[in-house]
């Protein structure tokens, strides 16, 4: 295997993040890069503060100090909407879909914010043929075509994650942050999740938040491992499950 | 769309039955009916497609009502506004109106809009007050008496004074405001409109910026709203600081609702519900709103499709 880990640049650069709420730290020091093409890995016991830097890095949330760039370009201040422009893609943990919409016109929408004109008033894009097209090719892509008129809110919790895959993929982020993407999934349902993830890899550079394993180690070239809000290790799965203070620290004695 | 031309079908036949049955009051309701038809389409976009519950839309209906009834004193008194002749031409009066009203709702919307939910309600509430003790306090178009508007604003072409050619009129401006919303909210703008409403946080993950998109809609909703009060100020003869008040935003409200949140189409079917109730039931009884209020609870425990929203959406999908 290429090792993409080391010989492309940075598409997430995280240096130094800090932010606290009262006394809580939450985020206590972490350092990450994410490269193109490369799936990095987050892991880290419940309570580690994976949610707050998700929410940070996409600019839900402003970090009390450090620097967060994307490409490159210090977005540290960005809203969360001019981050998405700049390709930034995600999944969220607990599914944020249009639930009355059908998955077809999920799709669309982020096909028709990729391209701009959201002010347009006239014409309707439900009739726009190629995009129709493309929003099926999307659905198409995480085997969701025959489901592609069903309204959101009918669909059964492993299609609404697969979907959340979808919409993410149809803006063609550069980087995408995947929150726990197999929560709620069965044994089946994760695999088939794996495998797609398998086969887009190379294309984004992927930043895994995950707490499925099995997953992480089949999928990562690399692994952070997040403690108590801040960055202990990042190293190949190798390393990762060598490491005695991650297994002190995460994966338990008896673990792997 | 069968609802929407049948609709129409209807609406256009009403002046000819009413001479011909002898019952010209029917052209004044239908006219009341176009015009709460009008306010009730343009609240439902903010609402029914942005979830934007604004409890402040009568400002702009009154508004729009004020403004051409004072371009309407001055040219009366002799004194016309901007020392200009014609500004009472409604070709004249109602754009500048409708600019007034527009202008309000970019300010009341861009405060407004940095709030959500029930501090939204609140605070386009608060605007609305405002608004209507301003109405109040203009000693000098008449207080809370409110101000004649002794004639119609002249349309070249057009006899307003005639009932019918005026109602033909609210109903064409009715009709074609109508279409224009079905095509925004159907449109790419109107899409993204939805998809706020339904997921912010994804919305904007996927590179939308939601005040914009809000305040447009908002503005458009005032405007068309603002249109409904300059009729309604040609139609009565009379502007009163009552049609600012918050009892005119939830009047609007419950005909949006009664209608069908959402749905555009509703809420005018909405209007002549209510307007036609109104009528007959206060024609019985004065406490007319002993039968209308529990109606109104029916309605909403029914679910959030209103009379026709089932309808409505059943065609749609």
């Amino acid at each position: 295997m290429i090792d993409v880990a080391t010989t492309s640049p940075e598409l997430l650069t995280v240096r130094d993040l800090r932010k606290a709420f009262g006394a809580v730290v939450a985020t206590n020091g972490v350092h990450i890069g994410v490269r193109t093409g490369e799936i990095h890995a987050l892991i880290g016991p419940n309570g580690a503060g994976k949610s707050t830097l998700i929410a940070q890095i996409c600019g839900e949330q402003r970090p009390d100090s450090g620097q967060i760039l994307l490409d490159g370009r210090d977005v540290t201040h960005t809203p969360a909407f001019a981050r998405a422009r700049l390709g930034l893609g995600r999944s969220f943990q607990i599914t944020e879909l249009f639930a009355e919409y059908t998955a077809a016109d999920n799709v669309l929408l982020s096909l028709l914010l990729k391209t701009g004109r959201a002010f347009e008033a006239w014409g309707n894009p439900r009739s726009d043929a190629r995009l129709v097209e493309q929003a099926m090719a999307r659905l198409t892509q995480v085997g969701m075509a025959e489901r592609a008129n069903v309204r959101v809110g009918d669909l059964a919790h492993g299609e609404k994650r697969q979907l959340e895959l979808a919409v993410a993929l149809a803006r063609e982020p550069r980087l995408l942050l995947l929150d726990e993407p197999m929560a709620g999934m069965g044994p089946e349902e994760s695999a088939r999740m794996t495998d797609q993830l398998m086969a887009i890899k190379g294309q984004y550079g992927m930043l895994l938040v995950e707490h499925d394993m099995d997953a992480v180690f089949t999928l990562a070239d690399r692994i952070t491992v997040l403690v108590y809000g801040k960055t202990i290790f990042t190293g190949t799965p190798g390393q990762v499950r060598e490491h005695p203070e991650v297994r002190a620290a995460y994966l338990g004695d008896g673990a792997c | 769309m069968w609802f929407a031309l049948g609709g129409l079908a209807l609406l256009c036949l009403t002046p000819v039955v009413a001479s011909l049955t002898g019952t010209p009051y029917l052209v004044n309701l239908v006219t009341r009916f176009a015009i709460y038809g009008l306010a009730a389409v343009s609240l439902d976009l903010v609402l029914g497609y942005g979830a934007l519950v604004s409890f402040g839309h009568a400002m702009f209906f009154g508004l729009g009502g004020y403004v051409v009834a004072i371009i309407a004193f001055h040219a009366k008194q002799g004194s016309p506004l901007f020392g200009w002749g014609d500004s009472q031409q409604a070709f004249i009066a109602w754009p500048l109106a409708l600019a007034c009203c527009a202008l309000l709702g970019l300010a009341t919307g861009y405060l407004a809009l940095r709030t959500r939910g029930v501090q939204f309600i609140m605070i386009t509430l608060a605007f609305g007050q405002m608004v209507y003790f301003v109405l109040m306090s203009l000693q000098i178009y008449g207080g809370d008496d409110g101000l004649m508007m002794p004639q119609r604003n002249p349309l070249p072409g057009l006899d307003l004074k005639h009932p019918a050619t005026f109602y033909y009129v609210c109903l064409a401006l009715l009709a074609a405001w109508t279409f224009l919303c079905i095509r925004l909210v159907n449109s790419r703008f109107g899409l993204v409109l939805q998809g706020l409403r339904q997921s912010e946080r994804r919305s904007v993950n996927l590179g939308v910026a939601p005040t914009p998109h809000r305040l447009i809609a908002f503005v458009l909703s005032a405007t068309g709203t603002g249109l409904a009060g300059i009729l309604w100020a040609n139609f009565a003869g009379l502007v009163t600081p009552d049609m600012a008040s918050w009892t005119k935003s939830g009047e609007f409200m419950a005909i949006v609702i009664l209608g069908g949140v959402g749905t555009l189409l509703g809420p005018i079917a909405g209007a002549a519900v209510f307007l036609g109730l109104e009528q007959t039931l206060s024609a019985w009884t004065e406490h007319w709103m002993i039968v209308m209020g529990p109606l109104l609870v029916l309605v909403v425990l029914a679910g959030r499709n209103g009379l026709f929203g089932g309808w409505l959406r059943a065609g749609h999908d």
